[in-house]
């Protein structure tokens, strides 16, 4: 098993530029469409090119190192659902606009619909499937569960992990707060004021 | 052999006994219960469809025509199957045939990961001779229009005739006559739809997104030419229908398909521009019409030539006028395809768009005869009935509301942000019937309720669950609600709102049968009369008298070796069929920007018995949202040149966000009295017209089309300057 502690230096380890890559929170409209690794390290003074075939590629997840051979064009999402098994944070619009896909990177929330996988090496990434201590809910799960925040589940996942890292940041977020903090998330079954009700009961309550 | 009970049966049900008829003092019933998988969803354990992993699982993609009219001359493989780990590839539609909307199946393949599908699918090539098409329903009822369907662009029904229309128009004091339309809006389940196939020799294994696990079987069975007994569908787990997820469909088989010839698994989930396309939408609605009012505010003539388009090829009817009673009235319509991906039920089919073609109109006549339009609806409602209870809920939720507040048309403060208020009443059928369920109850006190329904997310398995504790006297833990899957006994689709009255009478009489099991034990062990038994409060005791009984524990021990294991079917008696609601808005409008911002729904519902009052709101919400999205933001738009959806995504397909949902006051009217009827759809029918009035109570501009978009505004209130909406 691997271990719990930081990623090692490996000589794969390498960077990309974040304007050829970058499709996350906000500015995804980069669409689903991928440059090329060869056209994205013409633009990045000094990068290697990686790529097209698979390159080994690891990933800190939950706290676990995830050792994965993946073509660079994979996003987090897929790398995590696809090739680690954990299919906790969902694909909906795949493209940054739903926010079902929401994973935290390093404390800030992310679409990894629209992060590549790589690109993410070395930082600390958490996954719905992680968020829970055992079979005892994080909070906010339980927020969600006692207010019935959710229907049929599938933006979820996504919505807790974006009012997770809300409260983690603003612990006493206001209601106003909460709706802007969470307009990157989609529900289509429409449940948003439960979701707003889950939020509040765990306004200034300790974490677990 | 037994005589067959299908659905085709006219044999009517046998009637529930009375003791099996909901308790009038229930323990676990119309309380609010937290849904028993909301643990495993928050934690992002449930596996969907889209979340099955099975060994050697490969993944399937369907190319699909880009065209919106064409012919296939012809289709190469060749190169697509060398790709790299391609393992499957198949020609849906053959050279000859027609492709009819963007989005139509052509082909598909199969690799190992989805990256070589998609790098595959790139050297599928396909040849097409681009013919003639229709993007819109302007252009399919053109004079000079090309004829791209067979037997014409559209199609008309029967004349529907009430009264004497023209007899009815010479007793009007006031006549409006205009045009009204709502427009294409798709379902955007989160889920895709989609599933994983797997084969058993000749048995085939599908973990399908539906809302039908034993209709989609049935559907896999046809398509594929196999035996029914050797398909099993699973859905544990499903983001969404909303009435698009019926039947294995095109992606289904072609799924199966692959499977069968790479001889693997494969999962084949459709992406966020194929669910756009092809996955069904909600038809367009228009209607000309002319209606008349007597000078005392009583509706007296109505006559509507309506049309709208179900896509290619599909229907597109809806009820008008809505609810409000015309006695002398007239309808014709016209469906009127073009190319574009077919309509499929869409929450409360037909409904929202009637009831917002209608309820604008009862706005205007209300202000040419002066009266409130609360008090002018209610004199214009059907008999009161119980599921015809409107005139009660305007009133209630009138009050409530604070409906003495609104100001006359037209928000007459200084300032650009104007404010309104609106109203509007839906009506629905609901009810249901042909469930099957099964229950064992094991020596050790455990309790497994079986039935082949599925949870959209409205909350079924917890029902399942709840009515199987009440019948039993048990706590919702001790009970084990297994759906989802064919292997368990019939129920049908969730659809038009009937699952909680289908599931919940079969769950109650099954539930019956396997106590009367239990008490058949428990008599003789406590030297009573079986018949005197009941339970409660986790006993088996004789009726009045709790200390002579036993513990549930106990009671089961008496079975030994040998589990109680029944079935039992759906009954008459326990549900029944027809809802009322009403609801009210309150908008405000920038005039400057165009924006339409809500402050508040509130609404009065009925579904007939409430069997979990947390679920049941949170249904009546998601209603509510759903018809938000339609007045105000979501539409399906076509390039009229090409034919193409210009926004198949969700970022121009928009989509309410937490910041534009308002405050949202639910009143929940229980009639236990008329059983179980359901309530996924009524809410959604009536808060897009609600929204429509409040807007046009706030600017005094009639807007008589939807979506109420900032560009529409504005036009309407520069039109309002030249001359007037009104």
């Amino acid at each position: 098993m691997a271990p719990k502690d930081e990623l090692p230096d490996t000589p794969e380890r390498f960077t990309v530029s974040r304007r050829a890559f970058l499709k996350t929170t906000g500015i995804s409209s980069l669409a689903a469409t991928v440059v090329g690794v060869a056209d994205a390290d013409a633009q990045t003074s000094g990068a290697r090119a990686v790529g097209p075939g698979e390159v080994p590629v690891q990933l800190l997840v939950n706290g676990k190192r995830l050792d994965l051979r993946i073509e660079p064009r994979v996003t987090l999402l897929d790398a995590i659902r696809t090739r680690a098994d954990m299919t906790g944070n969902k694909r909906v619009c795949d493209r940054g606009a739903c926010g079902a896909c929401t994973m935290i990177v390093d404390g800030r929330t992310v679409y990894s619909c629209s992060t590549l996988a790589i690109e993410v090496q070395g930082k600390q990434i958490r996954t719905i499937d992680g968020l829970a201590n055992g079979a005892t809910l994080h909070p906010m799960q339980q927020a969600f569960c006692d207010a019935d925040g959710l229907m049929c589940g599938f933006c979820t996942p996504g919505f807790i992990m974006a009012s997770v890292a809300l409260f983690e940041k603003h612990p006493t977020a206001t209601v106003d707060q909460v709706k802007k903090g969470l307009d990157g998330n989609i529900c289509r079954c429409g449940t948003f004021t439960r979701i707003l009700e889950a939020n509040m009961k765990v306004r200034g309550v300790a974490r677990a | 052999m037994p005589k067959m009970q299908g659905r085709g049966n006219q044999t009517p049900p046998p009637k529930a006994p009375d003791k099996y008829l909901w308790p009038a003092k229930p323990a676990v019933i119309g309380t609010s219960v937290k849904r028993l998988d909301g643990p495993d969803k928050v934690a992002g354990r449930a596996k969907f469809s889209y979340d099955i992993s099975r060994p050697g699982m490969i993944y399937g993609k369907i190319l699909r025509s880009p065209h919106a009219h064409a012919r296939i001359v012809a289709i190469d493989l060749s190169t697509a199957e060398k790709a790299p780990g391609v393992k499957a590839a198949l020609v849906w539609k053959q050279p000859g045939a027609e492709v009819m909307f963007q989005g139509d199946e052509v082909a598909a393949l199969a690799a190992d990961t989805e990256e070589h599908a998609w790098d595959a699918m790139r050297l599928i090539k396909v040849d097409y001779e681009v013919l003639p098409h229709l993007a819109s329903v302007d252009q399919a009822m053109a004079a000079d229009a090309p004829a791209v369907f067979t037997g014409g662009n559209t199609k008309s029904g029967p004349v529907q005739e009430t009264g004497d229309i023209d007899a009815g128009f010479k007793q009007a004091a006031h006549i409006v006559e205009a045009t009204y339309s709502t427009h294409v809006v798709t379902h955007v389940c989160l889920e895709t739809h989609g599933c994983v196939c797997e084969w058993d020799g000749d048995k085939l294994t599908a973990w399908v997104s539906t809302q039908a696990a034993h209709g989609t079987a049935q559907g896999f069975a046809q398509g594929l030419q196999i035996p029914q007994t050797n398909v099993r569908v699973i859905t544990q787990y499903m983001g969404g229908g909303f009435g698009s997820k019926f039947g294995p469909d095109t992606q289904g088989l072609i799924c199966a398909k692959l499977a069968q010839q790479a001889k693997v698994p494969v999962k084949l989930m459709l992406d966020r521009k194929e669910e756009h396309l092809a996955t069904g939408n909600r038809p367009s609605a228009i209607a000309h019409i002319k209606a008349g009012v007597t000078a005392d505010g009583k509706l007296i003539a109505y006559d509507a030539q309506s049309w709208g388009t179900g896509g290619a090829g599909a229907t597109s009817n809806f009820p008008l006028p809505y609810i409000y009673v015309f006695p002398n009235r007239r309808r014709t319509h016209q469906d009127v395809y073009i190319n574009a991906g077919q309509q499929r039920a869409m929450r409360a089919p037909g409904h929202p768009q009637g009831c917002f073609l209608t309820e604008i109109l009862m706005d205007e006549l209300a202000d040419r005869v002066k009266m409130d339009p609360v008090e002018f609806r209610i004199k214009n409602l059907p008999d009161r009935a119980p599921n015809a209870m409107w005139g009660e809920y305007f009133t209630r939720g009138a009050k409530a509301f604070g409906w003495d507040k609104r100001h006359a048309t037209g928000d007459s403060t200084p300032g650009p942000i104007k404010t309104g208020f609106g109203c509007a009443a839906n009506q629905w059928g609901g009810g249901g019937r042909g469930s099957k369920a099964h229950c064992d109850i094991n020596a050790d006190g455990t309790v497994v309720m079986k039935c082949g329904t599925q949870d959209l997310g409205t909350g079924t398995r917890t029902i399942v669950a709840m009515v199987t504790a009440e019948t039993l006297g048990l706590p919702v833990s001790a009970v084990t609600p297994e759906i989802g899957d064919t292997m368990y006994p019939f129920s049908g689709g969730s659809g038009g709102s009937t699952t909680a009255a289908s599931v919940t009478p079969a769950i109650r009489v099954t539930a019956f049968k396997a106590l009367d099991a239990l008490c058949a034990k428990v008599g003789p062990a406590l030297g009573v009369d079986a018949a005197t038994l009941v339970a409660s409060a986790g006993r088996i005791h004789v009726k009045g008298t709790p200390s002579k009984g036993l513990a549930w524990k106990d009671a089961c021990k008496l079975l030994g070796t040998e589990p109680i294991s029944v079935d039992g079917d759906w009954m008459d008696g326990l549900s029944s069929t027809g809802t009322s609601g009403v609801q009210f808005t309150e908008a405000e409008v920038d005039i400057e920007t165009g924006i339409v911002r809500l402050k508040r729904v509130l609404t009065v519902q009925d579904c007939g018995l409430i069997v979990d009052k947390l679920t049941t709101e949170s249904q009546v919400y998601g209603g509510i949202v759903g018809s938000i999205n339609f007045a105000l933001y979501e539409d399906r738009i076509l390039d009229r040149v090409t034919g193409q959806m210009v926004n198949p995504n969700m970022e121009w397909y928009l989509i309410a966000g937490m910041s534009d949902v308002p405050q949202i006051d639910i009143i929940l009217n229980n009639m236990p009295e008329r059983g179980v009827i359901g309530v996924g759809e009524p809410p959604t029918v009536s808060t897009a017209a609600a929204i429509a009035n409040a807007v046009r109570n706030a600017t005094g501009v009639t807007i008589r089309s939807l979506p109420l978009t900032p560009a529409k505004v504005l036009d309407a209130l520069e039109q309002e300057k030249a001359g007037g909406t009104l």
